[in-house]
């Protein structure tokens, strides 16, 4: 496989994580555009600890993780009673405000001579622990989908439990849920930790895979991409937002077959698509019905 | 003390041009209960459209601002259709991403047409700024205010001096009702749709020869500036919309003299996000399907 | 000769059918009744016959044409005006901005205001509080604009989703008091109530509907009104 693809590949599985988290909150019923901020957290913090403190890469990660579900669970405690469009723009505000603290980030270190850290406009070079640790782009492509499996093993498990069925129920009938004993606010803010884990880690390797990060990195487009994503492959599955990812980065990025105007291709396709399927490509109609004729 | 007043006369003007991109917003939201994030790319589309116009016949501002509100309309009409039509009454994130689709394609499409980074507009007024005192006026900027007027004054025409402004509100109001009075609620969408994208394309006319250049992050910038008069100004309500783009601008007036442009942008988000946190009552009430 | 035939109208919400096939008719001229208890879809039976809702299956003829599944504006058009459940009025419009409302497809500007005096005068204290919010309006108050909206529109059909709910008996007595006056004038009427005995009083025929489908069809007598009554409100023994 040429380097070329396995960087399309790569890329497919890191925006996933993105495009999960986005999903994950969207089935407990809350529109988030935000998502790139918790990216961009993890991206920065893994960076921070493995370039700066030359923490490894995995404990980097797992920190990371849990900065990004704390980070998350802090916006949430004020803005998770909020409906909809008010949560979705407290969550734009969020985002922003994350992006322009970036900006004005600089805290670096002199190693060897060298300043490493967070340069506010000008980014955050450097970030080379898994050059240094010899591993491979296809090693690299290795573990981010090791971890994408992880990930979304756990996703089917959760979703065919009772507690999947208490997301769904929290996500389409809040009110019905509530009056069957369900602590809705706390659901919810256990699903916002959660999304800010995994948009998180989905920042960690992102960083780590491209060495370089600014803030410009994680704007609204990256955000509201993510919620497209993950509404367009369907809101039936956790497989639902890869698929979305997948057609938009791989097949039509990856392809560069309508270069130059992939945009409006997806654009268009996407508007075509959502007319036809409102909740997605593997909404929960589809998933029935391919359970049915696989089982 | 002339800091201050010159600062808030430049947020009074910049106000206006976020109320009238507010006003844009608060229309469709009102009456289709959508929020549109093609809004400010099809501004841009408007925008465009004259800049290439001006390019290639070099035409007077008059005709420059008609292809403006042309375009706009055109491109809004693009996307009413495309998004917000098949899902009357359905999804309200399927119309919502759909517009987010469309955005991209704005987009592209501007940077495709007309593909270096900045291009020059025409300013209405090539000579230096006005003078009063201490104080200096730009007259894009008196222009701008006395759009946002004039704008506001037709819109309160047509809403409480015409039928169809009795079917927007009623729409607004009460869609079934409507429905029952023998109002066509699709006729109204387009139309409020139409209204709204024309207002959005004189805001885009003014505020691109008020920077005297056009750029693809118009569009952004346009959607996020309307988006946030909106919400400031409690979602849904019209004198609210301009009032949140004042208040908008004066802030950012403000704020830019004391903190410089990042904090500024930093501020208003804050200022939303506490609003939104505390659950101000006239920030909370109207509904989104 | 009848004005409305509903003909084995099928309504659904995704897979639940509120409607099971339900026949009826409205003669030219009369005061028709719908009683049943809550459920029964008579609601539905309605916001179909309006257009709100699409039936599934089958044809609801006015006038001899089928208006099935039109746009609610177009069945306006033709003469249909329903008075809604609940009366939904527009809160934030004035009492007289509703009546313009509701005579929304009209252009003849003059014969508008003619009929706004005439509401005027049907309904005294509509014209007493012309200028306030509609909102504002007590219950009673709030149902005679309704009905003088759905007027505006000069329907040959008024259809009404139970105009007496939470009324008190006096205000019931005066809409019903309406109903009859409307009826001399000529509009025909087809009338959803709970309140059966009030119903039973003024109608010339009457239906009773139950479980999506109707159950009895007579004139006011043919039953007897106890039984009536009972059925209407708790539905017959046999399930």
């Amino acid at each position: 496989m040429d380097d070329y693809a396995i960087g399309v590949l790569t890329n497919v599985g890191l925006i996933s994580f993105l495009a999960l988290s986005a999903y994950l909150l969207l089935i407990a019923g809350e529109m988030s555009f935000g998502q790139q901020a918790f990216f961009g957290v993890g991206a920065y913090a893994g960076g921070m600890l493995t370039a700066m403190y030359g923490w490894p890469l995995p404990l980097a990660a797992l920190c990371a993780m849990a900065l990004g579900a704390l980070a998350q669970f802090l916006v949430g405690l004020p803005t998770l009673r909020l409906r909809g469009l008010y949560f979705a723009m407290a969550t734009l505000a969020a985002a922003e405000m994350a992006r322009i603290l970036f900006e004005l980030f600089h805290f670096q270190r002199q190693l060897e001579g060298e300043p490493v850290g967070p340069d506010g406009t000008q980014g955050f070079r450097g970030i080379r622990w898994v050059f240094e640790h010899g591993v491979e782009p296809l090693g690299y492509l290795g573990i981010v989908y090791a971890l994408l499996a992880l990930a979304l093993a756990a996703f089917l498990l959760v979703e065919r439990s009772r507690l999947g069925a208490t997301l769904r129920g929290v996500g389409e009938d809040p009110e019905l849920a509530a009056s069957l004993g369900v602590d809705v606010n706390r659901v919810k803010l256990g699903v916002a930790a959660a999304a800010g884990a995994l948009a998180a880690l989905g920042g960690v390797l992102y960083a780590h895979h491209n060495t370089y990060i600014e803030p410009r990195n994680f704007d609204i487009m990256l955000g509201v991409h993510s919620l497209a994503y993950a509404l367009i492959g369907g809101l039936g599955t956790a497989l639902g937002p890869l698929v979305g990812v997948a057609l938009d980065i791989g097949a039509l990025e990856g392809s560069r077959v309508f270069h130059g105007y992939r945009m409006i291709v997806f654009g268009g396709l996407v508007a075509l698509l959502l007319i036809w399927r409102p909740r997605g490509l593997l909404d929960e109609r589809a998933v029935l019905w391919l359970k049915r004729r696989f089982s | 003390m002339t800091d201050l007043a010159q600062n808030t006369l430049d947020g009074l003007f910049l106000g206006s041009s976020y109320a009238l991109l507010a006003l844009g917003f608060t229309l469709i939201f009102g009456v289709l209960r959508r929020v549109n994030l093609s809004f400010g790319p099809a501004v841009m589309f408007g925008c465009y459209a004259a800049t290439w116009v001006h390019l290639n016949f070099g035409a007077g501002l008059v005709l420059l601002a008609i292809v403006t509100v042309l375009g706009s309309i055109l491109a809004g009409a693009y996307v009413e259709r495309l998004c917000f039509a098949p899902h009357r009454g359905g999804s309200a994130i399927a119309a919502m991403v759909a517009s987010f689709a469309l955005w991209m394609q704005f987009e592209e499409l501007a940077t495709i047409a007309l593909p270096r980074h900045v291009y020059d507009f025409p300013p209405l007024h090539g000579g230096a700024p006005l003078a009063f005192g201490a104080l200096t006026l730009r007259v894009e900027s008196l222009v701008m205010l006395l759009a946002a007027v004039l704008v506001c004054a037709f819109l309160w025409w047509i809403l409480y001096r015409t039928r169809f402004g009795v079917a927007v509100r009623a729409v607004i109001d009460q869609p079934q009702a409507a429905q029952l009075a023998g109002i066509s609620v699709p006729r109204i969408f387009m139309l409020t749709f139409a209204l709204a994208s024309a207002i959005g394309g004189l805001a885009g006319f003014l505020i691109a020869s008020s920077h005297e250049q056009v750029t693809p992050m118009l569009g952004m910038w346009s959607t996020m500036k309307g988006l946030l008069a909106m919400m400031l100004g409690g979602l849904g309500s019209l004198p609210g919309a301009v009032l949140g783009g004042l208040a908008l601008g004066l802030l950012e007036a403000h704020s830019q003299w004391f903190f410089g442009p990042q904090t500024r942008d930093l501020i208003a988000y804050a200022l939303l996000f506490i609003l939104l946190a505390a659950r101000v009552p006239w920030m909370t009430t109207r509904s989104a399907s | 000769m009848s004005l409305l035939r509903v003909r084995d109208v099928v309504t659904a919400y995704g897979k639940i059918e509120a409607l099971k096939g339900v026949s009826l008719e409205v003669a030219q001229g009369s005061i028709t009744c719908l009683l049943g208890p809550n459920g029964a879809g008579k609601t539905t039976l309605m916001m179909s016959i309006a257009g709100i809702l699409k039936p599934r299956k089958g044809a609801i003829l006015f006038g001899g044409e089928d208006i099935a599944g039109r746009a609610p504006h177009s069945i306006v058009a033709k003469g249909v005006a329903l008075v809604p459940e609940n009366r939904l009025v527009f809160p934030s419009m004035t009492v007289l901005e509703n009546l313009n409302a509701g005579a929304y497809q009209r252009s003849d500007r003059n014969a508008i205001a003619d009929d706004v005096e005439r509401m005027f005068a049907r309904f005294p204290r509509l014209k007493e509080r012309a200028a306030q919010q509609a909102g504002t309006l007590s219950g009673g108050e709030q149902q005679m604009l309704a009905v003088a909206r759905a007027l505006m529109s000069r329907p040959k059909l008024l259809l009404m989703d139970e105009p007496s709910l939470g009324l008190a008996p006096l205000v019931v007595e005066e809409i019903f008091r309406i109903v009859t006056e409307l009826h001399k004038d000529g509009t025909s009427i087809f009338l959803v109530e709970q309140n059966a005995h009030m119903a039973l009083k003024v109608a010339q025929h009457f239906y009773l509907m139950e479980q999506g489908k109707v159950s009895f069809s007579g004139t006011p007598g043919a039953l007897a009104e106890d039984e009536v009554i009972r059925r209407a409100y708790l539905g017959s023994s046999k399930t």
